[in-house]
C-alpha cells in the first residue's frame, strides 16, 4: 500500500488557487508594512512571525491537507491489431508463400514481442473492424480494405482507447489513399492520438497480367452506345505488349453474347482500351469482361472480370401489334401514348386479305405490316412486345415465332393479350412461343379454343397479395368488371403465377382457368391475360364510378413487372458482404407483404448454363426484419436467384442477377504497397516493419490501475480552524503590543 | 402498276353485305361485341332519328365490317344522354334536323362524364340547309364543356387518314369541306359534321337509298362512307395513323395522288 498527501478534493481547484492568492497578498501587505514602518521604529519580528503563521494556518484550514493510501498495480499498455481481412490477403507474398500465411505469422510474431500488453486483435475489410480472437486471419474474406474506415471505428469506440495501433497488411488499401495521407489518417484517427505502427506483409511484385479496373463512362441507358474503359495491368516484369480484351453479357440459359472486344496496348505496365457497346435490356446485367493471358502470367483469376450494370431505361420501347382494331385496342394504345416514359411503336392489322375497300391502294392511308423486317431487324431494340388480339398464321409471324421466344429469353417482355385471334385461336398453340407464355395451350382444340360466355374474373390468393395488382385494387378495390367471352388455356405453367381466374371454368387438371398470370422465361418475362375486356376498367358503367383511372393503373402496374420495376417486386434481394467465389455467400431477402409464417423458395442459377447450383428454402422472420438466405461457396460467375413468396398462395417470382468473383476489386492490382505503410506509420508516429522485423517494434508505456484507495485526514478539520482562530488572535495582539492597528 | 378503279353498283353492295353478316356475326359471336365498333345514336329530350335514317348506323356498321378487319355492332343501339348505358361504350353519334332541346342538367351531366372518360361525340346535321341543329348542338355542347370551342378540321387531321385518305368531308350533301372538332388533349372529342352524314349512310331493308346525294351522286355517296369508315377507325384506334412510322408512306401517296 503506498502512501502520498493530498489536500482535501471538495475544493474546486479555482478556489484553491484564489485562496492561495489571497494568502499571498496577505503575506505580502504585512512586509509591505513592516518595511513601510522601519524608517520610524525597529520593525517588530514578533508581528511578522505571528502573521506568517496566521495565514499558513488559516490556508490549512481551508485546504485541510489529508494522506492518501493506494493499493496499485501497473499493467501492460492497450493495443489494437489491425489485421488486414480482405480478399488480397489470399495473393502471393514474396518468395513461394501466401499473404496470408505471412499475416498469420506477423500476428504469432506481434503477440511474442507485445506478452505483456494487452493486445486486442480486429479484422479490417470495409465499415468498422471486425474483432477475432484466433490466431489467425479469419478465414471468410472481407470485402474492401478500408483502413480509414477501421480507425474512425476505433476512435469513435466505447471501448478503452489503445495506446498504439499496428497494422497488418499489403498495403493495397481502398483508404487512405496515397495522396493527402496525412489529413486523412488525421481525420481517421480523430481523438485517437496514438502511433500507427506497419507490418509490410510483401514487397515484391507478381509476375501478372491483370484487368485493373472496369469503368462505364456515365450512367448505361438501354439501346444507347456506351463507353466501356478497360485498365490492364502488367507487372513484375512480365511482358505484356497488346492485350486482346472481350466483353460480353451473361443471359440465363444462353452462351454469352459477345458486346464489344479490343486489344490493349500496354507501356509502362499499364494501358486501356475504351470499347464501345449497346445493351439492349434494362435491369441489372452481369457483364463478363476478359483478357487473353499472356504467358507466365501468375495470377489467372484476375483475367476475368464481372461486372454488374444496372442498365436504365430512358423510355421503355413497346411493340404493340393488333390483329384487329377494338375498344380494346384502343385503350390500351391511349394509355400507352399518354404515358411519357413508353415509346411505343403501333402496328394494327386494319384490313384483312378479304376485307373489300372499295378503292385503289393509293387511295388508302394502309401500310403493309412489315413483319419480317419488325421481328428480325429491329425485335431486340423493344423492351416489350404486346401481341393483342393477333393471329400469327395470316399475317407472317409465325415462322419468327422461334426468334420471338428467343428474345424473351434473353431478357425481352412479352404480353399476350386476349381476344378472337388470340392464343389457340391465334395460332400459336406447339409453336416455340407457347413455351414462353405462362400458360399452357396443350390440348386445346381450335373448336374449344373460345368460351363466348360472360364471366367476372376472379382474384386468386396470390392476386390479394401481389404488389402489380394493388395500384387497381387502391381505385376499384378487388373487383374486375363482368367481360365477354374468353380465350381458352390450360393450367399454369411450372413458376408461373395465376392472379386471376375464371369463376367456373377448370382446366384439364381441374384447376380454374387462369384469366391473368405472370411467368417468367428464361431472362424475360411474359404476362397472359385471356380476356379482351380490359378496357372496361377505362369506360364502362364500372369505370365510371372511378374515372376510369383503374385501366392506367392496371396495365402500368402490368408493363412495370414487365420491365421489373421494383415497386412491383414481391421481394427484394441484396448481397450486404458481396460474392468471393470459394467462400461462404450470404443473400439477404425482403418480402412486401409476407404474412406471419410466409416462406419464400430461393433459387439460385448459373447464368449462361441456366444449371440450378442451390436451392434454399426460407422463413421470414416476424416483423419487417430481412431473412438472411446461406447460398453455400459459389464458383466465379454470372448468378441468378429467383425468390418465390409461399404461404398463401404463389406470388410471382422476383429476381436478382449478381457476380460473385475470384477476387474482384482487392486482386485488380496484386502489388504489395509498402511505401503506403511507411507512409502511415511516419505521419502517425509510427514505426514500419516487414513482417519478419516485429521485434523492433516499440513497446506502449505500461498504464498503472490502482486497485483500493482510502483517504484520512491528518488531523480533525476543526483542529485546524483552531489553531488558525489562536494564531490570529496572537497576530492581533504583537499588533497592539508593537503600536500597529 | 395502275388499276382501274372499281365502282360497286347497289346491287353488288347488297349482295357483298350479305356475305359479310354471315362471316362478321359468326366472328363476332365467338367473343362477343363488347368492343366491337357500336355507332350508337344519342337521344336527348323527346326527339328521336327520323325514320328514314334509322338504318344508317346499321349501315354504318356494316361497311366497317365488310371494309376493315374492325369489328362492329352491326344492329347499333340508342342511347339516352342521361343513362348510365352511355358509358358502357366510347362513341355516340347526335343527329337532328332542327336546333335541339336544351338538354336537361341531367343530360349535361351525363355527356360530361361521357367525355371526360374518353367518350367520342359525332354531331350530324340532318338540315344543312338549315343549320340550326349544328348550332344549337355548339350551344349544348358548350354547356358540357364551357372551355372548349370547335375548331375546322381538315385532311390535316388524322380523321381524313385514318383508313382512306380523304381530302374533305362530305355527306347527303355538300356543305362543308371541312368537319369542325372540340380538340382535347390533343385528340378531336366532338366532331361536328354540316352534311348529312347519316343521309348519305341510310338506307332501307330493300337496298334502296332514300337520299340521292348532291350534287356527286353515287360517288359524293361513298366518300361518305369512306368518312364514316374513317370516323368508325378513328374512334377505334385513336390517332394510330398519326404515328411517326407511318408518315413516310403517307407523305408519298398524299404527293402522287392527283390534285
Amino acid at each position: 500500500m503506498n502512501e502520498s498527501w493530498a489536500f482535501s478534493g471538495d475544493l474546486a481547484r479555482g478556489w484553491l488557487w484564489v485562496g492561495l492568492a489571497l494568502a499571498v497578498a496577505s503575506v505580502v501587505l504585512l512586509a509591505v508594512e513592516l518595511f513601510v514602518r522601519r524608517t520610524t521604529e525597529k520593525p517588530s519580528l514578533t508581528v511578522g512571525a505571528t502573521g506568517l503563521l496566521a495565514v499558513v494556518l488559516l490556508m490549512l484550514a481551508v485546504l485541510r491537507p489529508v494522506r492518501v493510501f493506494e493499493r496499485a498495480s501497473t499493467v501492460g499498455a492497450r493495443l489494437v491489431v489491425l489485421a488486414d481481412a480482405s480478399r488480397s490477403i489470399d495473393l502471393p507474398a514474396d518468395g513461394n508463400e501466401r499473404r496470408r500465411a505471412v499475416a498469420n505469422r506477423a500476428l504469432g510474431a506481434l503477440r511474442q514481442r507485445f506478452s505483456g500488453v494487452r493486445v486486442r486483435q480486429f479484422g479490417f475489410g470495409r465499415g468498422e473492424p471486425l474483432p477475432f480472437d484466433g490466431k489467425d486471419v479469419p478465414s471468410q474474406p472481407l470485402l474492401g480494405s478500408d483502413l480509414s474506415a477501421a480507425l474512425e471505428g476505433l476512435a469513435q469506440g466505447t471501448d478503452e482507447l489503445p495506446q498504439a495501433v499496428v497494422v497488418v497488411s499489403d498495403g493495397r488499401l481502398d483508404r487512405p489513399q496515397a495522396v493527402a495521407l496525412e489529413a486523412a489518417l488525421h481525420t481517421a484517427l480523430g481523438r485517437l492520438d496514438v502511433p500507427v505502427h506497419t507490418v509490410s506483409l510483401a514487397r515484391a511484385e507478381p509476375r501478372d497480367a491483370a484487368i485493373r479496373a472496369v469503368r462505364l463512362a456515365g450512367s448505361v441507358v438501354a439501346h444507347q452506345a456506351a463507353r466501356l474503359e478497360v485498365e490492364v495491368g502488367c507487372s513484375g516484369g512480365l511482358s505484356c505488349g497488346e492485350v486482346a480484351v472481350t466483353a460480353k453479357e451473361l443471359h440465363l440459359d444462353e452462351p454469352p453474347v459477345v458486346h464489344a472486344s479490343g486489344v490493349v496496348r500496354v507501356a509502362d505496365g499499364l494501358g486501356t482500351a475504351a470499347l464501345e457497346l449497346t445493351l439492349d435490356r434494362a435491369g441489372r446485367r452481369i457483364l463478363e469482361v476478359s483478357l487473353a493471358s499472356p504467358e507466365g502470367d501468375a495470377i489467372p483469376e484476375n483475367n476475368r472480370r464481372f461486372v454488374t450494370v444496372d442498365v436504365a431505361r430512358d423510355r421503355v420501347r413497346l411493340l404493340h401489334v393488333a390483329g384487329r382494331p377494338s375498344y380494346d385496342v384502343r385503350s390500351l394504345r391511349t394509355w400507352l401514348k399518354s404515358d411519357a416514359s413508353v415509346d411505343v411503336v403501333a402496328f394494327f392489322i386494319l384490313r384483312t386479305r378479304t376485307d373489300d375497300v372499295v378503292a385503289l391502294q393509293e387511295e388508302l392511308a394502309l401500310i403493309p405490316f412489315p413483319v419480317d423486317e419488325l421481328f428480325t431487324k429491329h425485335l431486340q431494340s423493344f423492351d416489350a412486345v404486346v401481341l393483342q388480339d393477333f393471329d400469327a398464321e395470316p399475317y407472317g409471324l409465325s415462322i419468327h415465332l422461334r426468334r420471338l421466344a428467343a428474345y424473351v429469353r434473353q431478357g425481352g417482355g412479352l404480353i399476350m393479350v386476349g381476344g378472337p385471334n388470340a392464343f389457340v385461336s391465334g395460332n400459336y398453340a406447339q409453336t416455340p412461343l407457347a413455351d414462353v407464355l405462362p400458360v399452357s395451350l396443350r390440348g386445346i382444340t381450335s373448336e374449344q379454343a373460345v368460351d363466348p360466355a360472360s364471366f367476372v374474373p376472379a382474384f386468386t390468393r396470390a392476386g390479394h397479395r401481389a404488389p402489380v395488382l394493388e395500384p387497381m385494387s387502391t381505385i376499384v378495390g378487388e373487383r374486375w368488371p363482368e367481360v365477354q367471352g374468353t380465350n381458352v388455356v390450360g393450367d399454369a405453367r411450372e413458376g408461373a403465377t395465376v392472379l386471376l381466374e375464371h369463376p367456373s371454368r377448370r382446366t384439364p387438371s381441374g384447376a380454374p382457368m387462369p384469366v391473368l398470370a405472370l411467368g417468367e422465361y428464361g431472362s424475360g418475362r411474359t404476362i397472359a391475360l385471356t380476356t379482351d375486356g380490359s378496357h372496361l376498367l377505362q369506360f364502362s358503367p364500372f369505370a365510371s364510378e372511378s374515372g376510369g383511372r383503374a385501366h392506367g393503373a392496371f396495365w402500368d402496374a402490368m408493363l412495370g413487372w414487365l420491365m421489373r420495376d421494383p415497386r412491383f417486386e414481391p421481394a427484394s434481394v441484396m448481397l450486404p458482404q458481396g460474392c468471393i467465389a470459394g467462400t461462404p455467400t450470404t443473400l439477404t431477402l425482403r418480402a412486401r407483404f409476407a404474412e406471419d409464417g410466409a416462406e419464400a423458395d430461393v433459387d439460385i442459377q448459373r447464368l449462361g448454363s441456366g444449371e440450378q447450383v442451390k436451392h434454399v428454402r426460407v422463413a421470414f422472420p416476424r416483423g419487417d426484419a430481412p431473412a438472411p438466405v446461406d447460398v453455400g461457396v459459389l464458383e466465379a460467375g454470372g448468378y441468378s436467384a429467383t425468390v418465390r413468396l409461399s404461404g398463401s398462395g404463389r406470388t410471382a417470382p422476383s429476381r436478382h442477377d449478381f457476380a460473385c468473383e475470384a477476387g474482384g476489386e482487392e486482386w485488380a492490382d496484386p502489388r504489395p504497397d509498402p511505401a503506403r505503410l511507411a507512409a502511415i506509420a511516419k505521419a502517425t508516429g509510427g514505426v514500419a516493419v516487414t513482417a519478419d522485423d516485429v521485434a523492433s517494434l516499440p513497446l506502449p508505456r505500461a498504464t498503472r490501475v490502482v486497485a483500493e484507495r482510502r483517504i484520512e485526514a491528518w488531523v480533525p478539520p476543526w483542529v485546524w480552524t483552531a489553531l488558525a482562530a489562536f494564531a490570529m488572535g496572537a497576530h492581533w495582539l504583537a499588533r497592539r503590543r508593537s503600536g500597529l492597528a | 402498276m395502275a388499276r382501274r378503279r372499281h365502282r360497286l353498283t347497289r346491287r353488288e353492295l347488297g349482295a357483298a353485305a350479305l356475305a359479310f353478316v354471315c362471316g362478321v356475326s359468326e366472328r363476332a359471336s365467338a367473343f362477343g361485341e363488347e368492343g366491337a365498333f357500336n355507332p350508337r345514336l344519342l337521344i336527348t329530350g323527346t326527339r328521336e332519328l327520323e325514320r328514314r335514317r334509322r338504318s344508317a348506323p346499321g349501315r354504318w356498321a356494316l361497311e366497317v365490317v365488310r371494309r376493315t378487319s374492325a369489328p362492329a355492332r352491326l344492329s347499333p343501339s340508342t342511347v339516352r344522354a342521361d343513362a348510365p348505358e352511355l358509358f358502357a361504350e366510347p362513341f355516340a353519334v347526335w343527329a337532328g334536323a332542327k336546333a335541339p332541346e336544351p338538354l336537361t342538367q341531367r343530360e349535361v351531366t351525363g355527356l360530361r362524364r361521357f367525355l371526360a372518360l374518353g367518350g367520342i361525340l359525332f354531331v350530324d346535321d340532318l338540315e344543312p340547309s338549315d343549320g340550326s341543329f349544328v348550332k344549337g348542338a355548339k350551344e349544348q355542347i358548350a354547356r358540357v364543356l364551357p372551355d372548349g370551342s370547335p375548331i375546322a378540321i381538315g385532311e390535316d387531321n388524322v380523321v381524313f387518314r385514318s383508313f382512306y385518305l380523304l381530302r374533305k368531308a362530305t355527306g347527303r350533301v355538300q356543305k362543308e369541306s371541312k368537319l369542325e372538332a372540340i380538340v382535347r388533349g390533343g385528340m378531336a372529342q366532338v366532331l361536328f359534321s354540316s352534311n348529312d352524314l347519316l343521309g348519305a349512310l341510310a338506307r332501307d331493308p330493300g337496298g334502296v337509298h332514300p337520299f340521292e346525294p348532291s350534287p356527286g351522286g353515287e360517288a359524293q355517296r361513298e366518300q361518305a362512307i369512306r368518312l364514316a369508315v374513317n370516323l368508325a377507325m378513328f374512334v377505334l384506334c385513336s390517332n394510330y395513323k398519326d404515328d411517326q412510322v407511318h408518315a413516310p408512306f403517307l407523305m408519298r401517296r398524299r404527293g402522287s395522288e392527283a390534285p
